[in-house]
């Protein structure tokens, strides 16, 4: 039997990586687990801000680089980071290379799925820790195929203020514009999900007997619908994303959730109810016939925000290109000044 | 040239000999007895009427589950795009929006009635997952008001004599009981969790499936009459909202295009688990989430 080597690193796959933040007596927040392989690469700094919050237990975030080896997902690759907030704890997230490129999947006839790239990212996050989550968008890349899932488990157990809290950002991109690239790829598939678990999250090996109920799925599926069907020598028409997805060049889903970001999810809901009427007339005879509405990023981003259930704020939107949705985004982020009051201006990087 | 000429008055002939036949026959048919040609006997396919029937009563538009009152988003997207670019006429408008929400449709809730039509031993968890699936509160709203609606209908209307409590016809078939069980379970919770933000909501897509079940249909025509019954609605929506008349919309409703789309859908999302349900059409998000920001509207939806 061979004698097993005590430094052989306990992650055995590559790609996946996996990360516990605990928080040390009296309020020292420590990575008691950090490991990841090629081609995921994981990167944490401790900055020193500490939150100008209202909330007495809020602790120092810590922040956490998603980085992989030449900035893109090739066929084939898988990510999976699994991350585990302990109570109290505050994690910020961030992508610093820029866009997440997925790459191309070569059409050669013996081509199976485990040829699409493929992301999960799990997250359990305990009593009033908190996640801030603001990547940079997916850019699939002419004839690529994707495919994430990210499982976002929170506390049932605590009520109020007590409850975990979570700001996820998720969204996607025609692809590489500047190369006239529309909505080209195959294949790109989101799935974020929150799951109330009504157990400890300590718990963790009989995942069988937790009870879990699902909070919130927003699931987007991008297909062009081509790969089912089997007769490969005719072209089919290649525009069936660039159809569902028109006018934007962008689509993008934010979501909130939790105590530390009830006053940017109410921030959100105002700023959609206090949208000006479509189709409204000034039916007074001496006002021009058409107002036109001031060109603002208000107008050029299409949104809805709204309360789905239970306090979650999903906040959905489109715009014709990345730098609108972003100008958008950063400037209701930082106009409201939560993000940066709780987490740092450093949490709105990729913003 | 003399061919030709032939060829056309011998034409001519057969049509003379034939109109002559038809003539002859039909005098025939006056003079003899009615009793010589016997008409074919009548079907006793009990249970083929039995299923129809029911298919005819869900697939009827006067079901009372108020679907008139929902354009699914068509009222906020004829909103959302105008004016029309001069090359677009409104009809190939409204032509696109029929192609993305019924892919839409297929995508997003068609897994919900299959799944509780094979299963219906757990509408809850069902139900539970297609609310927190539903990206916004009018979408919520139209599901939840058409699906207690009809699971008024059934409980009102259609109870007694699918699932009759006494009498000579008694439920045999172990699917059917399991459709009436967990409808009639279902329906327990409901009454129980009105005070419940995460609890029982009675979202339309899964509640469809168990009743087609306990009404005796099969998977096809359950998932058939769902599609069908939705496109019927954003046309009745499209004659109202005056994007089309009323025979442009029955002609679409009658066209091979529409059947042929919703068998593609059906085909596409037949084994689509609940898990993998997803929106395909993102921008119908929007458009259904900002009905709400409308200055006048019509429609609930």
């Amino acid at each position: 039997m061979p004698v097993r080597s005590p430094f052989e690193s306990s992650i055995a796959k590559p790609g996946q990586g996996k990360v516990v933040l605990s928080l040390l007596p009296p309020a020292n927040p420590s990575l008691s687990t950090l490991t990841y392989k090629y081609p995921l690469k994981l990167l944490t700094r401790t900055p020193g801000f500490v939150p100008q919050s209202a909330s007495p237990s809020a602790s120092q975030p810590v922040h956490l680089y998603l980085l992989t080896y030449g900035g893109g997902l090739l066929p084939g690759d898988q990510i999976d980071v699994s991350i585990t907030l302990e109570p109290r704890t505050r994690l910020v997230v961030t992508t610093p290379q820029g866009s997440t490129k997925i790459f191309k999947t070569e059409t050669s006839p013996g081509r199976t799925l485990s040829d699409q790239s493929r992301q999960t990212l799990d997250v359990r996050i305990g009593q009033e820790a908190a996640l801030c989550y603001l990547p940079d968008p997916s850019a699939p890349f002419k004839d690529s195929r994707y495919e994430q899932i990210q499982t976002f488990t929170v506390d049932n157990i605590a009520k109020g203020s007590c409850r975990s809290s979570l700001c996820v950002l998720d969204w996607v991109t025609q692809g590489r514009s500047s190369r006239g690239e529309n909505w080209d790829f195959n294949l790109w598939k989101g799935k974020n999900e929150i799951w109330l678990l009504d157990e400890p999250t300590s718990s963790e090996n009989n995942e069988k007997k937790e009870k879990k109920k699902l909070l919130l799925r927003d699931s987007l599926i991008l297909n062009d619908e081509t790969s089912a069907s089997p007769q490969a020598g005719n072209n089919p028409p290649r525009s069936l994303i660039r159809e569902r997805t028109s006018p934007h060049g962008v689509i993008g889903t934010l979501i909130l959730y939790g105590p530390v970001f009830e006053k940017l999810s109410s921030f959100f809901v105002e700023k959609f109810t206090s949208l000006p009427r479509i189709g409204a007339r000034n039916w007074s005879s001496s006002a021009p016939a058409a107002a036109e509405a001031p060109q603002n990023y208000d107008s050029r981003v299409t949104f809805t925000a709204a309360h789905v259930r239970a306090g979650c704020v999903l906040v959905k939107f489109g715009a014709a290109d990345f730098e609108t949705a972003k100008d958008w985004l950063g400037g209701i982020l930082r106009e409201e000044g939560s993000i940066a009051r709780e987490f740092g201006e450093e949490a709105l990087l990729c913003l | 040239m003399t061919a030709d000429h032939e060829t056309y008055s011998l034409q001519k002939e057969v049509l003379d000999l034939e109109v002559r036949l038809q003539n002859a026959k039909a005098r025939l048919g006056q003079v003899s007895t009615p009793h010589s040609e016997p008409e074919p006997p009548l079907p006793s396919d009990i249970p083929f009427i039995t299923t129809s029937h029911a298919l005819l009563l869900l697939s009827d538009s006067a079901l009372p589950l108020g679907s008139f009152a929902y354009s699914s988003g068509l009222e906020s997207y004829v909103a959302h795009n105008k004016p029309l670019p001069l090359t677009t006429t409104p009809v190939a408008s409204f032509h696109r929006f029929l192609r993305l929400s019924l892919a839409s449709m297929g995508s997003l809730s068609l897994p919900y009635v299959l799944a509780a039509y094979r299963d219906p031993t757990d509408l809850e968890t069902l139900d539970n997952d297609l609310d927190a699936s539903t990206p916004c509160p009018v979408a919520q709203r139209a599901s939840i008001a058409q699906g207690r609606a009809l699971l008024g209908v059934w409980e009102r209307a259609f109870r007694s004599t699918y699932a009759p409590r006494s009498g000579d016809y008694v439920v045999t078939d172990p699917r059917e009981q399991s459709g009436i069980k967990a409808v009639a379970d279902f329906s327990e919770a409901l009454k129980c969790s009105m005070d419940d933000v995460l609890g029982a909501k009675g979202h339309f897509a899964p509640l469809w499936g168990a009743v087609c079940l306990a009404m005796g249909l099969d998977a096809r025509q359950t998932a058939y009459v769902f599609m069908i019954n939705h496109a019927k609605a954003v046309l009745s929506a499209a004659v109202r909202a005056s994007v089309m008349g009323p025979y442009q919309a029955q002609s679409v409703l009658a066209s091979k295009d529409l059947q042929d789309m919703i068998t593609e859908r059906i085909d596409r999302d037949w084994h689509t688990s609940v898990e993998d349900a997803g929106q395909v059409v993102p921008p119908l998000d929007l458009w259904v989430g900002r009905h709400e920001l409308l200055y006048s509207r019509i429609f609930n939806s």
